[in-house]
């Protein structure tokens, strides 16, 4: 599924653009277009849902036992999907409702990151804190459009060295990260606009932590 | 089980009822934009949407598109840090259910700091007048998922993309002469019950108030009211407080 990065829309106005003074013909194409993505962005979401089913199942049936376990879940990612990650470990942690797990992002303390930044460099800063903090028997979820993030990388490489179960989610054609072999769950989210990627990669999350909290029911049943 | 955590999952209904109202908040936050304004955001209960929001202005995902000044602001104090970061001509945007009181106190005083509100939320909508634009889901979002499920981004990316293809359209960056002063009266330009809010505490011995309005500092006479604490926010008509609006902080 794709769309145009950037609408030229200059050529549905009949004036010259600095002159132009009616906002009518500009708001209704606004709306219009906003209406177009938001049929775009659900119709991604039910697609993508609906192709990741099984993958999605088995990465919360492996993560499900982790967290029964005591494993703890690590998120990760850069720049919106770094909140984005956020957004994710707060569904885990503090969920609005079923059972909360430890679930902590790796992007929340700008003394760590800058700290690792400066001193090892940008690639290392979600690994090295993965060397501080994981275990055998957690789990990852790594956040990325473009599935090309070298720190992400590095970190998954890392998270399989040390036993912490890897899932993925990239956009694209899920990029060097979903071919990585430290990712054990790939979840792809095949569209090339960011945004609607990143909307999708929150249904997504949430599908797996609606997964999760099944199984986790499941098995206290 | 929950019932959140059972029920059909709700992106399933994400969709954009309010298109309309993105198109304005868009049109209207490129022209703030164009004037220099910088947009200050803000989720007390969800930092990280106010994060996205942030960066999806300062650094576009589209290349070549105009990097932006956009801020997030959280942490406790989140009044008084505005307070003093926000001038005149600034936007404010926040993340968050109608519930927030800390969301609504800001937006009541935006008026004062010459600011425009958008707020961007899920659930039951804010009350009529809490903010300039409302962005709000479909009625049957689940608000307490709202922020995880897709549906707060789709509509902070939409005010990005669309604010983005007003640019294309320069002659309409600047407001007609007859939005900005309309009718034998002008509200702007007349003095008629304009919002203020008193920046230092007034006493008995001194009725002269400093206050701060959407055009900036000015002198009171607050005889009418009696002594005020700062923060407090007033109505000013012909250079006196005329009436105390709302709680007093």
């Amino acid at each position: 599924m794709t769309e145009p990065e950037h609408e030229n829309t200059g050529f549905l106005y009949p004036f010259i653009e600095s002159e132009e003074r009616d906002a009518g013909p500009l708001l209704a194409d606004l709306a219009a277009s906003a209406r177009a993505k938001a049929l775009l962005s659900k119709s991604l979401a039910a697609a993508t849902i609906e192709a990741t089913a099984g993958a999605v199942e088995a990465a919360a049936r492996a993560m499900a036992q982790r967290f029964e376990a005591g494993g703890v879940l690590y998120t990760f990612g850069n720049g919106g999907s770094s909140s984005d990650a956020a957004s994710v470990a707060t569904l885990f942690s503090r969920p609005p409702s079923g059972r909360a797990v430890p679930a902590r992002c790796l992007t929340e303390d700008p003394a760590i990151l800058t700290a690792l930044g400066n001193d090892v460099g940008f690639e290392l800063i979600f690994a090295r804190q993965l060397i501080a903090h994981a275990r055998a028997g957690d789990m990852c979820i790594a956040l990325s459009t473009s599935g090309g993030s070298k720190n992400l990388l590095v970190a998954a490489a890392e998270a399989r060295k040390r036993g912490v179960l890897t899932v993925a989610m990239a956009g694209y054609d899920g990029g060097t990260l979903a071919r990585s072999p430290s990712v054990d769950h790939a979840l792809v989210v095949r569209s090339d606009s960011v945004h609607r990627i990143q909307e999708t990669q929150a249904a997504l999350a949430m599908q797996l932590w609606r997964t999760v909290q099944l199984e986790l029911a499941r098995k206290a049943a | 089980m929950t019932e959140a955590a059972t029920s059909s999952p709700t992106w399933a209904t994400a969709g954009a009822d309010d298109a309309d109202d993105l198109a304005g908040a868009s049109l209207a936050l490129a022209r703030r934009f164009h004037a220099g304004a910088t947009l200050w955001c803000i989720a007390p209960r969800w930092p990280e949407q106010a994060r996205h929001v942030a960066v999806e202005f300062v650094h576009p995902v589209i290349v070549g598109s105009r990097a932006l000044p956009a801020v997030h602001v959280g942490g406790p104090g989140l009044v008084e840090a505005l307070r003093a970061l926000v001038r005149p001509g600034d936007v404010l945007c926040a993340v968050s259910g109608a519930d927030d009181a800390t969301v609504a106190d800001t937006f009541r005083r935006a008026p004062a700091w010459g600011a425009m509100t958008i707020w961007i939320g899920a659930g039951p909508r804010p009350v009529a007048g809490a903010a300039d634009h409302v962005l709000w889901s479909d009625p049957d979002t689940d608000p307490a998922l709202a922020p995880y499920d897709g549906s707060l981004s789709l509509r902070y990316h939409m005010l990005w993309e669309l604010t983005h293809i007003c640019f294309d359209h320069p002659g309409l960056l600047t407001p007609p002469e007859d939005e900005v002063c309309e009718g034998p009266v002008c509200v702007t330009c007349s003095d008629e019950g304009r919002l203020a809010e008193v920046v230092t505490a007034t006493g008995d011995l001194d009725p002269e108030a400093t206050v701060r309005t959407s055009t900036g500092l000015e002198r009171v006479d607050t005889t009418l009211v009696g002594p005020l604490p700062a923060g407090a926010l007033i109505l000013v008509h012909a250079g006196s407080a005329i009436t105390v609006v709302g709680d007093t902080p």
